[in-house]
């Protein structure tokens, strides 16, 4: 069943079709929260034939995702039950809907044929008066939802020129079923499906940067070794079996190369291995613990955790293993680093007081930026556009995944168990 | 004192005076005692980790953790078949660590040291040294730190003379806790190397 669903998305859509250029952004937002954008979605019309529950499900999957960005926000029903609409006059329209404030608006028709629903979209500027954006979608009705999330990625890049999270999934471990399983979710929690099924301990899955992929740790052959498993397949196979923990691996933004943390008698390495296989080859030649390595999103840099200077603190490195030099002097702790896709943001964990939270190191400026939550804040995760994280904290009794929302708020996506080490990907091949 | 020096614990409580002897003789360079001396270097042995400035504190009774244990002494032939209940019987301790820290603790020593006697009476039996750690810090670094306390204590046993060969080690970090609550009082117990006997 997780199979065929996953594997759904690449066949039915087709997704080269709706493909944006990669610098068509029509507006760039660069303060996510303070400066969204409003978009009126009315009620789209539908031609005979049309599947009315599949195009209703569409219509507020759709409002739904909008709503759930930093960047678009869809204008409320009370304003939006203010707009007389005069299907005589659009223009005339439009005006009364930039009155409620939106700023664009979203209109569109339904058709089907059969187990068919297609729908054409136009996206107004209502301040130019001008068409956006217009698009497209068919598919069966079954993925309603999916064309829903299709078509808002699609505006979210018009907007931030990143895709937009509505296919992306989270994989995660969790102690649900009684053993850590590896699981994956949609990002908004929903849809959970469990991974794997060893009775043994799984820990820190990490995608892949197309999606393909999954490597994590695994016990269940006796001593932790490092894997790599297809979820659209349930194919594994086997990338690190040397001495030592073989741990927290992390994909090389080209998806050619692994690098995680092993190594004999004690000591803990950073180490890369090729995702086809063959040898790992060592990076560092620390004589304690070296581990987390986070690739930078140009592929030049690594950061890892290193207590060569006696507590756990945040390193970089070339990707040869050159040129090593320490990050985080301010913390007494420093773990977990994630390299946010713009390049000049690191997010860690770090130890305030006697309780762990999450930090935004800006590497420009050396500035660090504490996010404090009630409980324990950890494994900081970034969203493939880098607008907002998910991180695992405590502050309920159990461990859960949070993410946080449009206004920096954390909203728990979890309840089932304990759930930990998110890991997010933009969409599963 | 006069169950100690009965003669069924007197063997074990001799090697293993002998063996916290070795282990200062091992900082120190000094030659070990003949056995007949054994008592008083192991009277001084504590005052080996005791912090300070030329001021030796002679402590008059060490704890001699092999003492705790009086079946220590028997022999492989004696031990139990079962190998579940071997080592519900006790005859290894774990070593225990400070929070985050992988170096050995005075009483982790005399641990390991009473362990090593153990093991090199019974040159037969293997053993995984499992790292352990407590809920403090990510998954990850736990998992290394683990890696080190298993391997830091498994060097100690080697150093006091245990078959390398008898030993393999694995880290389980934070995953395996012994105890589940959430304060120092469960994660000093979690903090540890354990000993599972995997063959007799």
């Amino acid at each position: 069943m997780k199979n065929r669903t996953l594997a759904l998305f690449a066949v039915a859509l087709g997704v080269g079709q709706f493909a944006l250029a990669q610098d068509e952004v029509y507006l760039k937002v660069t303060n996510p929260g303070l400066s969204r954008v409003m978009i009126a979605v009315p009620e789209f019309t539908s031609r005979p034939g049309t599947d009315p529950a599949a195009a209703a499900l569409l219509l507020a999957t759709l409002r739904k995702d909008l709503d759930e960005t930093a960047v678009v926000g869809v204008v409320p029903a009370e304003n939006a039950k203010l707009v007389v609409i005069d299907p005589t006059n659009p223009t005339l329209t439009r005006q009364r809907w930039r009155a409620v404030g939106a700023q664009f608006l979203l209109d569109g028709s339904f058709a089907g044929a059969g187990n068919q629903l297609v729908l054409e979209t136009r996206l107004w500027d209502l301040t130019s008066g001008e068409v956006a954006f217009s698009r497209r979608i068919q598919g069966t009705v079954s993925l309603a939802a999916t064309m829903a999330h299709t078509l808002a990625n699609e505006l979210v890049h018009l907007f931030t020129g990143r895709p937009g999270p509505f296919l992306s999934r989270i994989a995660f471990v969790s102690d649900r079923t009684g053993a850590k399983e590896l699981w994956v979710m949609r990002w908004d929690g929903t849809e959970a499906q469990q991974l794997t099924t060893y009775r043994s301990i799984a820990l820190s899955p990490a995608w892949s940067p197309d999606g393909e992929w999954l490597a994590f740790t695994s016990f269940l052959r006796g001593p932790p070794q490092l894997f790599a498993l297809r979820p659209t397949q349930g194919y594994l196979k086997t990338l690190s079996t040397l001495p030592g923990v073989n741990s927290s691996p992390n994909f090389s933004p080209d998806g050619k190369t692994v690098a995680f943390a092993a190594g004999a008698a004690g000591v803990t390495d950073i180490y890369v291995v090729p995702v086809d296989g063959g040898t790992p080859m060592r990076l560092t030649h620390t004589l304690g613990i070296s581990t987390q390595p986070a690739w930078s999103p140009s592929g030049r840099q690594i950061a890892f955790t290193s207590n060569a200077g006696g507590s756990p603190q945040l390193y970089v490195m070339d990707a040869e293993g050159t040129n090593v030099r320490r990050l985080t002097f301010d913390d007494t702790y420093a773990d977990e680093a994630a390299w946010a896709p713009d390049g000049v943001k690191i997010a860690y964990t770090t130890l305030i007081g006697d309780r762990f939270q999450i930090a935004i190191l800006d590497l420009r400026t050396n500035a660090r930026t504490i996010i404090p939550g009630p409980g324990n804040n950890e494994s900081p995760c970034w969203s493939p556009d880098g607008t907002v994280l998910a991180f695992v904290s405590d502050r309920t009794g159990t461990r859960q995944i949070f993410i946080t929302d449009p206004a920096g708020r954390p909203r728990q996506i979890t309840d089932k168990g304990n759930n930990i080490q998110p890991a997010w990907v933009a969409q599963v091949q | 004192m006069s169950t100690l020096w009965n003669s069924k614990a007197l063997g074990p409580v001799l090697l293993g005076v002998l063996l916290l002897a070795a282990a200062c003789a091992h900082h120190q360079a000094v030659v070990a005692p003949e056995p007949q001396s054994v008592p008083a270097p192991a009277v001084a042995a504590p005052a080996q980790e005791a912090p300070g400035t030329g001021t030796t504190t002679v402590t008059p009774e060490p704890r001699l953790s092999p003492a705790e244990n009086p079946e220590s002494g028997i022999r492989t032939s004696e031990l139990p078949a079962d190998l579940e209940q071997l080592n519900k019987a006790g005859y290894l301790k774990d070593a225990f660590f400070d929070t985050s820290k992988s170096a050995l603790r005075p009483d982790a020593r005399d641990a390991l040291a009473a362990d090593a006697a153990w093991l090199k009476e019974h040159p037969t039996v293997k053993l995984t040294i499992e790292g352990h750690c407590d809920e403090r810090n990510t998954e990850e670094y736990n998992l290394a730190l683990g890696w080190r306390r298993a391997n830091a204590a498994k060097d100690y046993l080697v150093s006091l003379g245990v078959g390398a060969g008898q030993i393999t080690t694995i880290s389980y970090g934070e995953e395996k806790p012994f105890a589940t609550c959430h304060n120092e009082s469960c994660w000093s117990q979690n903090r540890r190397a354990h000993f599972v006997i995997t063959a007799r």
